[in-house]
């Protein structure tokens, strides 16, 4: 019996030597994908917002793991035979790692639920681990059919509302995750086409069916904040269907996007209850 | 000024009507733009609330936030005989922007709600006393304006510092508020905390006009006429920290509003600096009421910021002002 567990563990172990074995990541959002997908021996570091709390999804599975800070230096230290970066990496830090003939892998930015499946199998492709990463995108579609669809599409209106008056506008993956929810995206009525700035007055006077807002940026000691303790606001919150939702959620193109399209399209189904 | 120029002038009080009835107009202007349409709101609850919790203490803290910035610069420029003496030049609102900054990522302001005002008028009152104690009272133009650069650099630096450390995601985006201010979507939380503490700064800034009149003659002659110097440099010290720190602790920095306003209107008072103080302060809060009317109506969608407007302004007339004064202002 140990020596079957034995000779098992070695062969795995001979499988995996092909793979990547010190893997780090310099973005937030290959840090919760990586963490999905690969054993934690295999993963040398990631940046410390995989443990914050703030804007991870998965805090509790990045604990304990070591911690970059993203500069070249700050890298060469593990010695990774892979390294993950995002848009926002430091174009330099990264310039300089592939021209010390280090493997940077770049998984660009999400846009849309298309665009987390192939952060999501570029990440599994750097890896070693296509089979894992296609079960973890089906298991990501099948949550997304489960979702109760809207007899008319677009017909209940939603805004992500964030500090500093934020809105998310079409381009970005939470205007994805409320599309696939079944809302129409309230931005666009207030002629923010690419997302931006939405003054509260225009809130007030032409309000979303359901104002999405973010759960715990009120930790944040920011003067950006006040917007989202307006006094207009919490009228408008009293009158309306509101919502706080983790933006960790859609944060990242992670399989956490489906939790949020789940939390929304439950919201949409009570608002069509009431009005009908 | 010529004789025919003095002819042309209005009397005092007819001037100061016109530029008060001129600052009504432009509140109620205020008033009745926003991005839901011309008039007093939409009718019905959302009216209402668009009405009072929003376009009202915009408007108030426009008219107080341009009077406190007006009539600072047009004391600090009279008391210290120096064209391009203004709160945002001499270090003053980025010392308020600072101490604002530092209420509130140390938590204070989340404990104790006044202390956000406080710490803007504490850090506008620790960069005057920096200011002045580099260039002195009487120091030329020149060095004052280095001194203001000095500190205004100083603060904007603890500023990022403080948003770099505080950790968050949102610390560059706050940095643009706090540079280039903004009026919009305050509240009246803000007003009721930052409106008694303008109030006061503007009553102390508009007692010295008298001593600024008699200042014209030299310091002794003023002394002659009954003028306490040490009195006047207080009220004029503590006026402008009390008006443009609360001011900046809720608006962030809006620049160039007490350079420019003052020297456009000086004109129409001549060499009077006494009487220039209410006009400036009438005049400030005109030109930032409509200048955050302008913003609004040019693009109602988005939120442009008003400092980055009074910069667009103030900045191409600080350099004309610079070209100007070159020949005083060159050793």
């Amino acid at each position: 019996m140990a020596l079957g567990t034995f000779l098992a563990l070695t062969v795995a172990y001979a499988q995996d030597a092909a793979k990547p074995q010190r893997i780090v990541s310099l973005d937030l959002c290959t840090d919760q994908i990586l963490i999905g997908l690969v054993e934690r021996r295999r993963i040398a570091a990631v940046t410390h917002l995989a443990a914050d709390s703030a804007v991870s999804a998965t805090p509790e599975r990045a604990k304990g793991l070591p911690i970059t800070h993203g500069v070249a230096e700050d890298v060469l230290r593990y010695d990774p035979d892979l390294v993950l970066v995002g848009p926002f990496g430091v174009s330099a830090t990264v310039d300089l790692l592939k021209r010390l003939n280090k493997n940077v892998v770049l998984v660009p930015q999400a846009p849309d639920l298309d665009g987390v499946r192939a952060s999501m199998r570029a990440v599994a492709a750097a890896v070693g681990e296509k089979d894992k990463g296609e079960a973890v995108i089906a298991d990501f579609d099948r949550r997304l059919a489960a979702v109760p669809k809207p007899a008319r599409a677009g017909t209940v209106s939603a805004l992500i509302y964030q500090v500093g008056g934020t809105v998310s506008g079409p381009g970005s993956l939470a205007d994805a995750t409320l599309r696939a929810a079944g809302f129409h995206n309230m931005a666009m009525d207030y002629r923010l086409t690419r997302g931006g700035q939405a003054p509260l007055e225009s809130l007030v006077a032409r309000p979303p069916d359901l104002l999405v807002l973010s759960s715990g940026i009120g930790e944040y000691r920011t003067a950006l904040a006040d917007n989202l303790r307006h006094p207009a606001l919490q009228a408008l919150r009293r009158s309306r269907v509101s919502l706080e939702l983790p933006w960790q959620l859609w944060l990242c193109g992670t399989p956490e996007v489906a939790g949020a399209v789940e939390v929304l399209a439950a919201a949409r189904v009570a608002i069509e209850a009431r009005s009908r | 000024m010529t004789a025919a120029g003095a002819d042309t002038r209005m009397p005092p009080s007819m001037l100061l009507g016109v530029l008060a009835a001129v600052t009504a107009a432009s509140f109620v202007l205020s008033l009745l733009v926003g991005p839901s349409g011309f008039g007093f709101g939409p009718a019905g609850e959302a009216g209402t609330l668009i009405f009072w919790e929003i376009r009202l203490p915009r408007a108030v803290l426009g008219a107080l936030a341009g009077a406190a910035l007006g009539l600072a610069g047009a004391a600090l420029q009279g008391y210290l005989r120096n064209p391009l003496a203004e709160p945002g030049l001499i270090g003053v609102s980025g010392g308020a922007a600072l101490g604002a900054v530092l209420a509130i990522h140390l938590g204070l302001s989340q404990a104790v709600a006044l202390a956000l005002p406080v710490g803007g008028l504490a850090g506008a009152a620790a960069a005057m006393l920096a200011v002045v104690s580099l260039a002195g009272m009487q120091g030329g133009a020149v060095t004052l304006i280095l001194a203001g650069l000095a500190v205004s650099a100083i603060c904007t630096a603890l500023i990022s510092l403080a948003l770099n450390l505080s950790q968050n995601p949102f610390a560059s985006v706050e940095m643009v508020f706090w540079l280039m201010g903004s009026l919009a979507d305050r509240s009246l939380t803000q007003v009721w905390l930052a409106a008694p503490l303008i109030l006061v700064g503007l009553a102390l800034l508009l007692s010295v006009g008298r001593a600024l009149d008699a200042l014209t003659l030299g310091e002794d002659a003023a002394r002659s006429l009954g003028v306490d110097l040490s009195r006047t440099r207080l009220a004029i010290v503590a006026g402008t920290t009390l008006a443009v720190g609360a001011a900046t602790a809720v608006t962030g920095v809006i620049g160039f509003v007490g350079l420019l306003v003052p020297h456009v209107l000086r004109p129409l008072v001549g060499h009077r600096p006494g009487l220039l103080l209410p006009v400036s302060m009438l005049g400030g809060a005109t030109f930032l009421l409509i200048a955050d009317v302008g913003l609004r109506l040019a693009q109602p969608a988005v939120e442009l910021r008003i400092g980055v407007l009074t910069a667009l302004i103030g900045a191409p007339f600080f350099v004309w002002l610079v070209l100007r004064t070159r020949g005083e202002l060159t050793p």
